[in-house]
């Protein structure tokens, strides 16, 4: 800090500018700052962003952009061995709609991504595939595709299965921590037990709160096409989340609310809570009596990606059932693909106890339990969103 | 100077020192959590409750590759950015400083108005106008969103900084038979170099530290604030607070430094000033 | 031919007799040529020509300075310093308020229009000021009341710092400002684990028995203090304070110390002479502090997300929420710009309630 009081002119004083500097100066200012529209006009044509390489080098690099804490190292090493195809993996795919907002600028352009690969929810996948900007996979290559589960096959939006490839599937139920509770759940209607009053959560994917609060009501998802067919369930969040029921709506995070007894029960994912039930027993995982709704992340390759065999052959290597087994035993969650529970009865272990795990490899009744939504139109969709958006605050 | 104070107004003071003191744990306790919870081994994926104290995370800081690598980028970006907009920043400054000219006072406005806008607002109009422009996010984007506010806070704080400087020192110094460019290296230059300096530093911090501008300029490319906020849905692992302690010792050992430095110089100049 | 030179000469003529205008002149046709590029006023051909016309005005700027002489490089120089920053201002600060404004104006033709057409549309507007008028009016009150409480928190702690830090008033500072260097979204969770149910503040709240005070306050919300307004006003006071703090210190730094002591001679007590010495001088560093920190705490939303909970989300959560997740940007852009024209009218009013004071 400069503390010396000294006095200063206030006159322009006479500064000797000689010629040479000050055309150096201006000229050097004059030539950036022209060159700039110059340098944002290359940029325009410039296909994306970080110095990541374009899938476009044969098939020995591939690249996929996964959900955080959805695969483990091993299976990653194990494929580069067996096919010599250089992986990278990373897990920056943390929401669809986000995720969506991040590539729609170049996707809508008919630019490309850096991923070959996304895994986004179904409904999202169904909406890249709508937009174009998906390519069709090459089955040919993908001789595993034979021991895709057979409910997942077949899709309202993809009725041939052509242009995606599940990676893991789950189910939305009610988790509670019975502590905090006192008594067990077994409905949805508990969710919005007085009782409970701000110590509930709720799920910002939309399909699986709105889902479980319509199937309460007792609607069938899978039937509802329109927005005003839904309104009740949105109506119900809505009356809940003013009376101060909800306390937060959450993605992953709310495993160690539950935990910790700031949630007395929430909406959950099957595959956080499986890990969870076994560390503190007070916390309890259930299909409400009403059903719970089924959903599943999807494999797509993106257009413009040019790494067709290195896509097949990590697809492939995914749908056998001793690497689909050794996923299972790490992300916990429903794999799509059949003869798991097989290989994971010889693993031997933990993975054996897995095995016989009901939320893992539920009996046929659970199955018919679950509901799944079919495809929304566009402008139903829109409506949807924005009426969740206004519910959860935003 | 009144030496004989009343019991009020004793007291009066013990209040405001009681206030000032209330208020500064108030500024360090977040910190103390902080490095706190670095030491702490969670057994969720959240790094909310204390369990155990732990080394692990501080001999495995890196552990966590997007984390470091969003912090390598943040890094790099700050870097440039930073360097860019204190070369811009001086120039409007020094020009405001030292010349009197007929647009200095709707400049001066000028320059105030990107601080005071919210930076949802520039960060989404900048977001639009890439969009429309058809520039791809990344890197260069997100400099030039940074560089953008950077230039309006270097300019304010270096003139703030330079305002009390006797430019008569560089006539002198030409008088003396310099050239104006060697007057201004030598004499000039060296004398506001702490205030620039300053500005630097803080914009850098600032830079490393912008998350709502960034937000919106960055597309897929994640830089630290980017990743702490994306994985926060998922975990927030002890590695965050590990890196974030590094981030803060190193500054702190900075601004220590540059004090120490800053004080060394002043009594080197004022011991030979006096003679 | 010896016309349009002698017609040439006599510009340059004039050019080089008012030097001040020219670089003026050319400073403001520089940035609006600089504008209208990057946002689009002109398209295509007619772009070409307001580029020849900026080049055009560079050329007439350096001749200018040659054939000017001593004079007129000088009252150029200052315009010659100031252009780099002022055109990259313009490009990336202007130029996207205008692509805000045509944005806000345009609508689209399905949900995944990325392109909407500009089309005087004022619905987005009328939205943005009737659905999300919750919105509007919490963010402002939050941060209003963050504001007061910076000031009450941060006052004491600046006039310390000015009165009594003595010796150490670098490092003092250097304390209010260290907490910068840590990143501002980990600032915020800390307070996640401090404000916790089952944290040391609850409990001691609890163990006091003042449970039922705070929640008649509604500090607290059946029985905690995460997620609820007060968290996200405590994160907000939190995260703004040191720009409420360095800017007290500066202007109370500048009071000569024999004024206060003369004023503490002059009134019977100390607090009168604080209130009628002190605190006006101060005036100034609590003008601009208060802007510091209510205009970025109105439109933040980092705190309400962390902190909150579905009934205390800030129009900054709703901005982003329209902007990344609807891919409504008209209506994004409406309610950004509805933001700064409120913002700009309270800053106004304030500034005139205060007297005219320099941000200085």
């Amino acid at each position: 800090m400069n503390t010396r009081r000294t006095t200063t002119p206030k006159s322009v004083q006479a500064s000797r500018l000689n010629r040479r500097d000050f055309l150096i100066r201006g000229g050097l200012m004059g030539a950036g700052a022209l060159s700039l529209p110059a340098l944002l006009a290359a940029c325009g044509s410039d296909s994306g962003s970080t110095a990541d390489t374009v899938g476009g080098g044969g098939d020995s690099s591939l690249f996929f952009e996964n959900w955080p804490g959805y695969m483990d190292e091993e299976t990653i090493g194990l494929f580069q061995a067996a096919s010599g195809v250089s992986l990278k993996y990373t897990e920056a795919f943390n929401d669809n709609n986000e995720y969506f907002a991040k590539i729609q600028p170049e996707m809508s352009k008919g630019k490309t991504i850096a991923p070959d690969i996304l895994a986004p929810t179904f409904w999202m996948a169904a909406r890249l595939v709508q937009l174009g900007w998906v390519q069709k996979l090459p089955k040919a290559d993908i001789p595993n595709f034979v021991n895709l589960r057979d409910d997942l096959s077949g899709q309202s939006w993809d009725k041939n299965d052509e242009y995606h490839l599940p990676y893991q599937s789950g189910i939305a139920g009610i988790a509670y921590n019975s502590k905090i509770t006192g008594r067990e759940l077994k409905s949805v209607a508990d969710l919005f037990d007085p009782a409970f009053k701000g110590k509930i959560g709720m799920l910002t994917e939309m399909r699986d709160t709105i889902g479980l609060i319509l199937m309460g009501e007792g609607k069938k998802i899978s039937d509802i096409t329109t927005f005003d067919a839904a309104s009740a369930g949105f109506d119900k969040l809505e009356k809940a989340k003013s009376e101060g029921q909800i306390r937060s709506f959450t993605g992953n995070d709310y495993v160690d609310d539950l935990s910790a007894g700031n949630f007395a029960a929430c909406v959950a994912w099957s595959g956080d809570v499986l890990q969870l039930t076994k560390d503190n027993p007070d916390v309890k995982f259930i299909i409400p009596e009403e059903g719970g709704t089924s959903w599943y992340d999807t494999m797509v390759w993106m257009k413009g990606s040019q790494n067709g065999d290195a896509v097949a052959k990590w697809m492939n290597f995914l749908y056998d059932p001793v690497n689909a087994a050794r996923l299972t035993s790490f992300v916990q969650y429903l794999s799509p693909v059949k003869g798991v529970q097989e290989e994971l009865v010889k693993m031997g272990g933990d993975n054996a106890k897995l095995a016989e795990d009901p939320l893992l490899f539920p009996d046929a009744a659970t199955f018919a339990r679950l509901q799944s939504w079919g495809a929304l139109a566009e402008e139903e969709e829109a409506k949807f969103d924005e009426a969740f958006a206004s519910i959860t605050g935003a | 100077m009144s030496t004989a104070f009343s019991k009020r107004q004793k007291a009066g003071q013990r209040l405001v020192n009681v206030a000032a003191g209330a208020a500064l744990l108030y500024i360090f306790i977040p910190i103390f959590v902080i490095v706190l919870f670095s030491f702490n081994e969670p057994k969720g994926k959240y790094n909310i409750k204390w369990q155990n104290f732990t080394l692990d995370n501080w001999a495995n800081p890196f552990i966590e590759k997007e984390l470091t690598s969003a912090l390598w980028v943040s890094l790099r970006i700050a870097l440039i950015a930073t360097i860019v907009s204190t070369i811009l920043g001086t120039l409007i400054a020094m020009s405001l400083s030292r010349y009197k000219f007929k647009a200095s006072g709707a400049v001066n406005l000028f320059l105030v108005l990107p601080l005071t806008a919210p930076e949802i607002v520039l960060g989404s109009s900048l977001a639009t106008l890439f969009l429309n422009r058809s520039v791809g996010f990344g890197y260069v984007t997100i400099i030039i969103a940074h560089v953008m506010f950077q230039i309006s806070f270097v300019a304010v704080t270096v003139r703030a900084r330079i305002r009390g400087f006797d430019w008569t020192l560089e006539q002198a110094a030409q008088d003396l038979g310099a050239t104006p460019s060697r007057a201004f290296w030598k004499v000039t230059f060296p004398l506001i170099l702490p205030g620039i300096m300053a500005a630097a530093l803080l914009s850098f911090a600032l830079s490393v530290d912008d998350f709502i501008i960034t937000f919106f300029n960055a597309g897929s490319l994640v830089t630290f604030p980017l990743q702490i906020f994306g994985a926060s849905r998922v975990k927030i692992s002890p590695q965050i607070n590990v890196l974030a302690s590094m981030l803060l010792f190193a500054s702190v050992a900075l601004m220590a430094g540059a004090m120490i430095l800053g004080r060394r110089r002043e009594r080197r100049h004022s011991g030979t000033l006096s003679k | 031919m010896t016309s349009v030179v002698s017609a040439g000469k006599k510009w340059g003529a004039t050019l080089s007799s008012r030097p001040e205008n020219v670089g003026l002149g050319v400073m403001l046709g520089l940035g609006l040529g600089a504008v209208a590029l990057a946002a689009q006023w002109v398209k295509g051909p007619s772009s070409l020509l307001v580029a020849i016309a900026m080049l055009t005005m560079v050329v007439g700027l350096i001749y200018t300075a040659f054939a000017g002489g001593l004079e007129a490089r000088k009252s150029l120089a200052p315009y010659g310093l100031l252009k780099p920053g002022m055109i990259w201002l313009c490009l990336f600060f202007l130029a996207p308020l205008w692509s805000m404004v045509v944005m806000s104006l345009s609508s689209k033709a399905g949900r995944f229009d990325f392109f909407p057409d500009f089309t005087w549309n004022f619905e987005n507007y009328r939205i943005a000021l009737t659905k999300f008028r919750p919105q509007f009016i919490r963010s402002f009150s939050y941060a209003g009341i963050a504001t007061i409480l910076t000031v009450v928190i941060g006052y004491p702690l600046a006039y310390f710092i000015a009165f009594r830090g003595g010796k150490y008033r670098n490092v003092l500072l250097g304390l209010v400002v260290v907490p910068f260097f840590t990143s501002y979204l980990i600032r915020t969770l800390a307070w996640n684990n401090i404000l916790a149910d089952e944290g040391p503040v609850v409990s001691l709240i609890n163990t006091l028995h003042l449970t039922g005070v705070f929640e008649t306050l509604d500090i607290m919300q059946n029985g905690k203090l995460m997620n609820t307004p007060a968290a996200v006003i405590g994160g907000l006071t939190y995260n703004f304070l040191p720009f409420m703090v360095l800017p007290i210190y500066v202007s109370l730094e500048k009071i000569d110390v024999r004024l206060v002591d003369a004023a503490m001679d002059l009134y019977s007590s100390a607090s009168q002479a604080f209130r009628k010495v002190v605190l006006p001088l101060s005036l100034p560093g609590l003008f601009a502090g208060s802007l510091l920190v209510f205009i970025p705490a109105a439109g933040d939303f980092v705190n309400a997300q962390f902190l909150g909970n579905p009934q205390t989300t800030m129009i900054g959560n709703s901005i982003q929420d329209q902007f990344l997740r609807q891919l409504n940007y008209p209506v994004a852009s409406a309610m950004s710009f509805v933001l700064m024209i409120i913002i700009t009218i309270i800053v106004l009013i304030y500034t005139k309630f205060m007297g005219t004071e320099d941000l200085a």
